[in-house]
């Protein structure tokens, strides 16, 4: 096993004067479940297809263990792939498409056999080795994939994009699976993905990435609680947090974030912090996330300061949690996230008081969060 | 006739023709030119390459190979050549001709037999009047009458990154069967053929309990297949192309092209696409066929803006679209976003450009526009 190391990676495309992926520097650790997720075309797919020696490197070094692998053939970087068009190989069986690298290496029979049948047992598959992959379902399908992989015992996996063709039941499934492979082949991971669920259950570090800038690579409670930018903070989190544009306001020793519809008190350690920066007066932006809307009465009475009316347009409710789709706060819609028997109904005006110790201020021209710079 | 020779041709400005004679004849000439103050002399020993003599009728022969009996030569009309020119003929047949042979030092009988396979196919497609049946030399020697799965790979790799015909070979012949035939065409350019028992191999053991899989449809799991198998365990990125199955021994040069075609098609309209179908491309195929200057012009009628499709999101919604067969809950679901996401995005296109992809008419337009914008956009 090894860790993988990426030094101020540039990657240009013939023709392009923009780089797909800008002055990448991220070091990844041994045995470390890594993801990258980023909307599509912010270069995640690109920077793994460079890892693994699919795309030429333009600028900068990457190495896996303490080898640099610039010029290293992808069969040479002891890597195993797992991408989204898990192509088997359709004219061999199940045993035979896991036995295929192994064999090409020249393992001796006997432990090719001991490896497939022993990655076989660890995906539950050993009753389909016979069988031809048309004859497989997705999931089976995806299983054999990563045994094919698994198999090759590499110093490092990297997946892209492996669950999206799964049906929704069978993702959560298989995520789960892999979270739990990963741990007991002690490997390094690196997965790719556009799903923020499978980026937050999955990974010990996220790396978020936009136009093949990396954002913010942090733990995923890291990402959730402590967001460097709006970027990061509207990415994470499914509904996404909520921006509110309006202005910080000091009367009376306290300070107030008000916007239409919106006059809420500041906390102390929030407003010194505010005023440090100079970002009375100003223009900035509030992100709260839905859960930090609340609307049970004992937060009311914690916190009468920090109470708002708004009027329910749409009322979502999923049972366990209900989404409440707000108007009269700020310019755009707010979603808030209540208990599913909270009984609020479409139509009708609801008060809310927002978590103030969970919000997040962005400065306006750089988007940036004011705490965490 | 091959180039160098149509080049010699003209930098000599007089007719240059290939012919061959028995070892001995060409012993003989040598002998009698001895005799009568040879230009060449005491050259009594085994022939090589760029030896020459003066024949009959005052030509002058210069040897390009040497085969066990005969030996292959150039004759030359004009006998009106300096010695200096003679030499120079000489030293330069034997530089440019001992080296390529010399190159087949070392090679297998099975690679010696690709590459000839190989050049000839390559002269056929350079001709003006291609032959289609391979001669009875490469035939003979070859599995070629058997019916075959041809399948074409293009690499680009660094010098350094290059594998050796002997690597790709062993590679193949684990990966698809054992007779399969590997011919170097073009630099880091081959012509596949794989036995058709693949085809049988990639469908259901088990036929009644599916629909039977088409041919297409199993030779397009093949080549992703092997297309997957050469990135994860070769050197990295190619592009594959394969057609319906052929008897080499008379459509060997017709189907090289067909796949060239299909690469170079592939490559033009559906950038980042690296599996090559020739019965998916019959549109770009037509596409390509017409004048640069009619497509920009059609592109410009058919559109008010011609910006309207340039931006990257519209692009790939489009193209999923189309791939979806128009269907708006599938392409929603594949691109991860709303169902009205995806109909507020075709709605505002429609208000751009007067083009609603929901109607067929309206999608055919836009596909054609969609692939000329891949060949003229640049221009």
């Amino acid at each position: 096993m090894a860790g993988v190391r990426l030094e101020h990676v540039y990657k240009k495309y013939a023709g392009s004067d923009l780089a797909s992926v800008k002055d990448f520097n991220l070091d990844i650790k041994d045995k470390e479940f890594l993801v990258l997720v980023g909307p599509s075309g912010c270069g995640k797919s690109t920077t793994l297809r460079m890892i693994a020696g699919l795309e030429e490197i333009s600028e900068g070094k990457l190495f896996i263990g303490e080898r640099l692998v610039n010029d290293v053939a992808p069969k040479d970087r002891d890597i195993a792939m797992v991408f989204q068009s898990y192509a088997l190989y359709p004219h061999m069986n199940v045993y035979q498409n896991m036995a295929f690298g192994l064999k090409l290496r020249k393992f001796k029979k006997a432990e090719i056999d001991k490896r497939v049948r022993e990655a076989a047992k660890i995906l539950d598959i050993e009753h389909l080795l016979d069988r031809k992959p048309k004859a497989l379902s997705g999931g089976q399908r995806q299983r054999v994939a990563l045994g094919r992989a698994i198999v090759r015992e590499p110093q490092v996996f990297l997946m892209d994009e492996p669950l999206s063709n799964l049906d929704a039941k069978l993702r959560g499934q298989m995520r789960a699976e892999i979270s739990k492979l990963a741990k007991r082949l002690e490997t390094t991971v690196i997965y790719v993905t556009h799903d923020q669920i499978e980026a937050m259950t999955m990974g010990d570090r996220i790396v978020v990435m936009k136009d093949g800038i990396i954002q913010q690579a942090a733990s995923p409670e890291e990402l959730y609680n402590h967001p460097v930018n709006i970027f990061v903070a509207g990415f994470i989190g499914a509904p996404s947090m909520n921006f509110i544009t309006g202005t910080l306001n000091e009367a009376g020793g306290s300070v107030r974030f008000k916007a239409t519809g919106i006059d809420v008190l500041v906390p102390d350690g929030k407003a010194q912090q505010l005023r440090e920066k100079g970002l009375i007066g100003k223009e900035i932006i509030l992100g709260i996330r839905p859960e930090d809307l609340h609307e049970e009465p004992v937060f009311h009475e914690a916190s009468p300061q920090t109470i708002v009316n708004a009027h329910v347009e749409v009322a979502e409710n999923l049972g366990h949690e209900m989404f409440l789709y707000l108007n009269g706060l700020g310019k755009d819609t707010v979603i808030a996230r209540v208990d599913g028997r909270s009984g609020v109904k479409e139509g009708t005006n609801v008060k809310l008081a927002f978590d103030m110790n969970k919000v997040h201020v962005f400065d306006k021209e750089s988007e940036l969060n004011v705490f965490e710079v | 006739m091959s180039e160098w020779i149509t080049q010699l041709q003209a930098i000599l400005d007089c007719p240059v023709r290939e012919l061959q004679l028995p070892i001995q004849d060409w012993r003989m000439l040598v002998e009698d030119s001895v005799k009568k103050d040879s230009l060449h002399p005491g050259k009594s020993h085994a022939p090589a390459i760029g030896d020459y003599v003066q024949g009959a009728e005052g030509k002058d022969l210069f040897v390009t190979k040497v085969h066990s009996h005969t030996v292959d030569l150039l004759e030359v009309e004009r006998s009106e050549l300096s010695d200096k020119e003679r030499r120079l003929i000489s030293w330069t047949l034997s530089e440019l001709l001992a080296a390529r042979s010399k190159s087949n030092e070392g090679v297998s009988e099975s690679e010696r037999y690709a590459r000839e396979l190989g050049a000839w196919i390559d002269a056929q497609l350079d001709s003006q009047e291609p032959m289609q049946t391979l001669p009875e030399r490469l035939i003979a020697r070859g599995r070629l009458f058997s019916s075959m799965i041809p399948f074409m790979l293009v690499c680009e790799q660094a010098e350094s990154g290059r594998s050796s015909y002997n690597e790709l070979e062993k590679l193949l012949r684990t990966f698809l069967a054992e007779e399969v035939l590997i011919i170097p065409l073009k630099e880091q350019e081959w012509l596949v053929l794989g036995p058709v028992s693949l085809i049988n191999d990639a469908q259901l053991e088990d036929r009644d309990t599916e629909v039977e899989e088409s041919v297409e449809e199993s030779l397009s799991s093949i080549v992703t297949g092997l297309h997957a198998m050469l990135e994860s365990e070769w050197i990295g990125e190619c592009h594959v192309a394969v057609s319906q199955p052929i008897s080499p021994a008379n459509s060997l040069v017709a189907t090289t092209a067909l796949l060239r075609e299909t690469v170079h098609l592939g490559r033009t309209f559906h950038l980042g696409s690296n599996i090559h179908l020739p019965w998916l491309l019959h549109l770009e195929r037509l596409l390509n066929t017409i004048p640069e200057l009619h497509r920009m012009k059609f592109v410009e009628q058919a559109l008010k803006r011609t910006d309207a499709f340039l931006e990257p999101e519209i692009l790939t919604t489009l193209e999923t679209f189309f791939s979806l067969d128009c269907n708006v809950s599938e392409t929603a679901k594949k691109l991860y976003i709303h169902r009205n996401t995806l109909l507020y995005r075709l709605d505002k296109l429609k208000q751009e450009t007067e083009l609603d992809v929901r109607q067929f008419r309206d999608a055919v337009l836009v596909k054609i526009i969609l692939l000329l914008y891949k060949v003229t956009k640049r221009t």
